[in-house]
């Protein structure tokens, strides 16, 4: 017996036979598609749910079609640096890489320049929800397609709100009597904010009405056409913003220089701002708000119509002039189908933008998903209106962070609004 | 002290194996660990050299870049317009702007066609490439890491102005190592100055911190001592390698950092060393396996012999099992041999008792007879005696050669009609007398009968009877009671009808111990009560074997000083045609009047006629039986016969027929029915026309002879009353063949007595002879022995039958007479040509009624 296993595992170990000396390269040539998305400068072994989820997505893209999706990441160091939608820009315009995870405003930006490849080819892009393909297409052409809907809200200590008896906001006034509650109770700041992510204050009182005041169409063609000006819109969202800095409910001089949530996140983990603003998704990943030890809601922002979510329609683009465009469509119509989705939106709890994918949702999440589910929403990001909103509506809140006035900023958008009229 | 021996070799032997294995195993763990450090040193050499090439690529690029941008350079200098050169200049992969600066001017163009100067680019760090100025790296407006190179375009010895190279660090990509190291090793390009990490890993899963600058490196990495910190940027400063273990995401690492170009650009990344070891593992792992195998194998190899131990001694242990049940079989057999032997030795000596009683009898009286022969009252004593000393020998032997023939299997039943009635009359006949005799009470009851026609073979459940009853009559003591009863039980199928026999009897019962042998042959109950009985003990056996010949079962119950119950269970076959009805018919009787106080008695009647088609009302008294009979005549229904118990409470038999005559007319006949014992009949019943008297138990059979005998003084079968003289052998002359001068000269005596006349041959050739030469009638029948010397009596008449058909002769009787008493014998005998066959010894009787059949044939 001994003699035999040790014949057998002497074989097992032995040389090749000896005829077998020419090795060939068998490594087949691998197909590639090459991606282009941002990266969070957080924790070193947090993960990322909604990274996560993206990478179940593309697991299932790349055992499907046997390829390789190959991820290339940029964010800047500090606020002097590119910021990743400046990169993003480049990259795209230099084709530089197959698709692209897009911000409203690069969309917006791209899609006009057609740097964008018409997605509705994709078979499963039939199964979009309206409002992404609305606020996706640009001349006709569906420009990116996202895995989660964004929904923007107001992230709230409900353990700091109960202490200091202060019932939950609903509009303008309130908020500002919240914060000054708090105020008064020694909370220094109660409004942690970033330089990303105040337009939507900003955007959900002035769209409030016309998103919501059944005239939206008619609305957007006078903006369109300059019967209309923006800065009527934006004015009160910026003397609201204003009068927050003003009484030093928001650091602006640290909200200038904040990446979203890197610096505003530990203040509002720490208990120590009770009201902070990010997307849907910061509710379920550990790298943001996924795990608070305090009683954690999300609510709508304050508008005249009471809570409003700001809904920016992120998304998928792929480059017009791809190196690998059949496997960068492949690859998308397939994180897009309707499994990848489902998979996606179990993982990170998010609203799907398929139609035929719904699920449960985190409870602090819950009043969020009821305003949205009832068609209660201001879109960030608007194909429609010609001068892009969230990207604009960012710099000009950063510029009034910096010390611009009010007047300065709507002296803005009617320059940019009149920049367009002449194009 | 054999066995503590063993013990101890035991334990020496488990000591020694586990010093062998302490000792391979430090064997093994001494060369795997050498393994494993000379693997790790040259793992460590290894990456080493790995990185060296990685660094010699990137800077031999570094240096064909810079040797083409000299090219470049020179092609600018010797070109008319150096800016037209550079406009049509067409961007390649590496070199993805090229721009110029002539000397004494701030502002230049690229090729973009854009105003360039250097403000934007930092050349600050005066690091070199090739002899040229390489700036700080930057995010190019491609949005991706780049670098830019300058150096001088000088046309004949004459500085004109400064080219400016960018070139991108996606360059590199392609240089590094696609999947080093299985892929879990990572590989940045860090720009030395800026510490930014200017080309990254791709590719899913490498996406989490740590790829932004050595701060985040650290930081994701968990490379957080100061200490070691700063020994690090010492060391980057100085443009050293750096190499150091450290854990990463909890897995022990080997972080490398890696100058090139003189620490311009640092290459940096980590390694778990458990990937670098891994030839060393997979070594060490297959010398496990090995060990493991080696192990293993061992380790079955005990168990194999463990287990072939195990089924040695298993077998060893079956053998020694099945000795011991070979010699306890053995022992077993020969205790059953030894019984057998000393039951055949008891059989034996009680046959010589029982044989030796009546031949001492026999003999015994022989003498008396030769001394009182003139005494005329005193010889016909003796001869009684001797009789009844030879029928009983007789008897024994019978029984003897019963037993003989059913353990031989050569018993074949006669399968017949017959009635119960018939049965029961006959063993009654039999039995009674003989309780009589002891002053003993028979009690017969037949109940639940449905058939009283069936097929069986009577004579052998007529002997299993007789064997019952005789044995409890022996049994019993005197006034004791014996019952015998016949109950139909539960038909299984239609066409059989199930009876149980039950002979019980309040006698001498048995010990539990005798009743496990009852049906044993040569045994006998022995004690001091019975001792005075004689026979064979081998009654029980042969009724066990009839009654399972049969199909039936035979049980027993007994307990002493209490009684027996033998009870034997058979399904007899029913006749397809039961009862003639046509008798019924014919005589007009459709309903009769069945009175007796038991309830059961009535019912049995009831069930018996029902067959016959006639209707049986039943009275369970007198006084009912009247009224009944009243109440039929006035229906006009009147009853065509009144069958009438003897004993009845209140109201008797007698009295009840007396009144009942008085109401009937004197046609309808009335019969008594009265139990075997009932002798007190009172006379005045006699008085009474057209009654007569039927035995219990209730039979149709019985019931009808006494109709018959009623109607006309008897039925048709009275037909051989009355013969006796007719078979008388007187005046014949016979042909006797008989080897045995004694039993030739007996059988000459007794035909004698008889008047007949015989002439004795003695063997069958003679006989053949004889009847040859014999005139024609003259003899009146041939008298023959089977077993004879010369000729037997089978070929013999064979021999004279063939004869008379060749000579064309009258038919001559042949009575086989002999010993061979068997059924097989008999057809032999009729196979071979005989007439008749008459066991010996001779019954006078039997031999008449042979003879004289035939004889009247003849005629």
């Amino acid at each position: 017996m001994l003699a035999c296993s040790m014949a057998i595992v002497l074989t097992a170990c032995g040389k090749p036979d000896i005829g077998e000396n020419l090795i060939s390269d068998e490594r087949e040539e691998e197909k590639v598609v090459n991606v282009f998305g941002p990266m969070e400068k957080t924790k070193p072994n947090t993960k990322n749910t909604s990274r996560t989820a993206f990478d179940l997505t593309v697991e299932m893209a790349e055992e499907e079609l046997g390829l390789t999706v190959e991820y290339r990441t940029y964010t800047a160091d500090n606020y002097q640096e590119k910021t990743y939608d400046e990169v993003a820009l480049d990259r795209a315009r230099n084709n530089m890489d197959d698709f692209y995870l897009l911000n409203p405003d690069t969309i917006q930006k791209l899609g006009y320049e057609g740097k964008l490849l018409d997605l509705s080819e994709l078979d499963n892009t039939k199964n979009l929800r309206e409002i992404v393909r609305t606020a996706n297409t640009i001349d006709g052409k569906l420009v990116a397609v996202p895995q989660e809907v964004v929904v923007y809200g107001l992230f709230i200590n409900k353990d700091m709100f109960d202490q200091y008896d202060v019932s939950i906001p609903n509009t303008p006034d309130e908020f500002l009597a919240c914060c000054k509650t708090f105020k008064e109770n020694g909370i220094e700041t109660p409004i942690g904010a970033n330089r990303w992510w105040l337009e939507t204050f900003v955007l959900a009182q002035a769209f409030a009405d016309l998103y919501n005041g059944g005239n939206t169409r008619e609305e957007i063609d006078a903006l369109n056409r300059g019967e209309a000006k923006y800065s009527d819109y934006m004015r009160p969202g910026f003397e609201f913003l204003q009068e927050l800095i003003d009484k030093g409910y928001i650091d602006a001089k640290a909200a200038y220089t904040y990446e979203a949530i890197e610096g505003e996140g530990p203040d509002f983990m720490a208990q120590k701002t009770p009201i902070v603003m990010a997307y849907w998704g910061a509710a379920n990943t550990e790298t943001a708000y996924g795990k608070p030890d305090f009683n954690m809601q999300v609510i709508g922002f304050p508008s005249e119509r009471g809570q409003m979510p700001v809904v920016p329609i992120t998304g998928y683009g792929i480059c017009a002039e791809a190196e690998h465009m059949e496997d960068t469509k492949e690859v998308l119509n397939t994180i897009i189908s309707d499994e990848a989705l489902q998979v996606y939106a179990e993982t990170n709890k998010v609203i799907s933008p398929s139609k035929n994918v719904d699920v449960e949702c985190v409870p602090a999440l819950q009043p969020l998903k009821d305003l949205v589910e009832d068609d209660i929403y201001v879109l960030g990001s608007d194909a429609n209106m010609k001068l892009e909103q969230w990207g604009n509506t960012c710099l000009i809140v950063r510029e009034l962070l910096n010390g611009a006035t009010v007047d300065e900023c709507m002296a803005e958008f009617d320059r940019l609004q009149e920049e367009l009229l002449k194009e | 002290m054999r066995e503590r021996q063993k013990r101890d070799g035991r334990k020496l032997f488990f000591l020694s194996i586990i010093i062998v294995f302490c000792i391979l195993g430090g064997v093994v763990f001494f060369v795997a660990n050498r393994i494993s450090i000379e693997m790790s040193t040259s793992a460590i050499y290894n990456l080493s050299e790995s990185l060296d090439l990685i660094r010699n690529t990137v800077e031999t690029i570094l240096k064909k870049e810079t040797e083409y941008q000299k090219f470049i350079a020179e092609e600018i200098a010797a070109s008319e317009d150096p800016f037209e050169f550079i406009r049509f200049y067409k961007n390649k992969q590496t070199m993805t702007k090229i721009s110029l600066i002539l000397v004494g001017e701030k502002e230049g163009f690229s090729s973009a066609g854009e105003k360039f100067t250097e403000q934007d680019l930092d050349f600050s760090s005066n690091k070199e490439v090739n002899g040229m100025h390489i700036s700080q790296s930057y995010l190019n407006d491609m949005g991706t890491w780049a670098y830019t190179v300058k150096c001088p375009v000088v046309k004949d010895g004459k500085e004109l102005g400064t080219l400016y190279i960018e070139y991108i660090f996606d360059f590199f990509e392609d240089t590094l190592p696609n999947k080093f190291y299985n892929g879990r090793a990572v590989l940045y390009i860090m720009d030395t100055k800026s510490e930014r990490l200017v080309l990254k890993p791709t590719g899913m899963g490498e996406r989490d911190a740590g790829h932004l600058d050595l701060e985040d490196f650290y930081r994701a990495n968990s490379i957080l001592e100061k200490n070691l910190q700063s020994e690090i940027a010492v060391n980057i400063h100085e443009g050293k390698e750096i190499m150091f273990y450290h854990d990463i995401q909890n897995e022990s690492s080997l972080i490398y950092m890696w100058p090139l170009n003189d620490g311009v650009f640092y290459l940096i990344g980590y390694v778990p060393v458990a990937a670098i070891q891994q030839e060393g593992r997979s070594v060490n792992h297959n010398i496990l396996i090995v060990v493991i195998v080696m192990l293993c194998a061992f380790f079955l190899c005990c168990l194999l012999y463990s287990f072939s131990r195990k089924q040695q001694d298993r077998m060893r242990a079956e053998r020694e099992a099945e000795r011991e049940v070979h010699n306890k079989q053995l022992a077993e057999a020969l205790q059953a041999a030894q019984i057998a032997s000393n039951s055949k030795t008891v059989f034996l000596s009680n046959m010589s008792h029982d044989i030796r009683t009546p031949m001492n009898a026999i003999l015994g009286f022989t003498t008396l007879l030769a001394r009182d022969a003139d005494n005329a009252a005193k010889v016909r004593e003796y001869t009684n005696k001797i009789t009844a000393s030879g029928k009983h020998l007789l008897s024994l032997i019978n029984d003897v050669l019963d037993v003989s023939k059913i353990e031989s299997g050569k018993v074949v039943l006669t399968i017949g009609e017959f009635t119960l009635s018939d049965l029961v009359s006959s063993v009654d006949a039999i039995i009674r007398p003989m309780a009589k005799d002891r002053g003993q009470s028979f009690h017969v009851s037949v109940t639940d009968i449905k058939h009283e026609y069936l097929l069986g073979d009577e004579t052998r459940i007529n002997q299993v009877l007789i064997n019952l009853l005789s044995n409890a009559v022996k049994y019993t003591p005197e006034n004791g009671n014996i019952w015998f009863r016949i109950i139909g039980l539960k038909q299984y199928s239609n066409q059989y009808e199930h009876i149980r026999i039950e002979v019980e009897d309040d006698g001498y019962g048995m010990t539990p111990e005798y009743l496990e042998t009852i049906f044993d042959a040569f045994t006998r109950a022995e004690n001091s009560t019975t001792n005075k009985v004689q026979g064979t003990g081998l009654g029980m056996a042969i009724t066990k074997n009839i009654v399972e010949l049969m199909g039936g079962t035979i049980d027993v119950f007994s307990e002493v000083n209490k009684g027996s119950l033998f009870r034997v269970d058979l399904e007899l076959r029913i006749p397809r045609e039961q009862t003639d009805q046509q008798y019924w018919q014919e005589n007009g009787i459709t309903r009769i009047l069945a009175v007796d106080n038991e309830l059961e008695i009535c019912k049995s009647i009831q069930m018996l006629m029902k067959d016959t088609g006639v209707a049986v009302d039943i009275a369970l008294s007198g006084e009912d039986a009247i009224k009944l009979a009243e109440d039929a005549i006035e229906n006009d229904t009147p009853y065509q016969v009144i069958l009438l118990d003897w004993k009845m409470p209140k109201m008797n038999g007698g009295e009840t027929a007396k009144k009942l005559r008085a109401i009937i007319p004197q046609t309808v006949p009335i019969v008594f029915l009265t139990s075997y014992t009932e002798d007190e009949v009172e006379d005045e019943v006699f008085l009474l026309e057209n009654v007569d008297f039927l035995a219990k138990p209730f039979f149709v059979s019985a019931f009808k002879e006494v109709l018959c005998k009623l109607a006309d003084g008897g039925c048709e079968d009275e037909t051989s009353e009355g013969s006796e003289n007719e078979n008388s052998l007187k005046g014949l002359h016979f042909l006797a063949a008989e080897d045995n001068f004694i039993n030739a000269e007996i059988l000459s005596e007794l035909l004698n007595i008889e008047g007949a006349t015989c002439e004795i041959v003695e063997n069958g050739q003679l006989a053949l002879e004889r009847f040859a030469r014999a005139a024609e009638n003259e003899f009146d029948a041939i008298l023959m022995d089977v077993q004879m010397p010369v000729m037997n009596g089978y070929d013999a008449s064979r021999k004279i039958r063939a004869f008379e058909h060749e000579k064309h002769t009258k038919h001559i009787p042949i009575i086989a007479m002999t010993a061979n008493a068997f059924a097989e014998d008999v057809k032999d005998a009729l196979d071979a040509g005989m007439d008749a066959h008459v066991a010996k010894p001779i019954d006078m009787e039997l031999l008449r009624k042979a003879v004289n059949q035939y004889i009247e044939r003849k005629e």
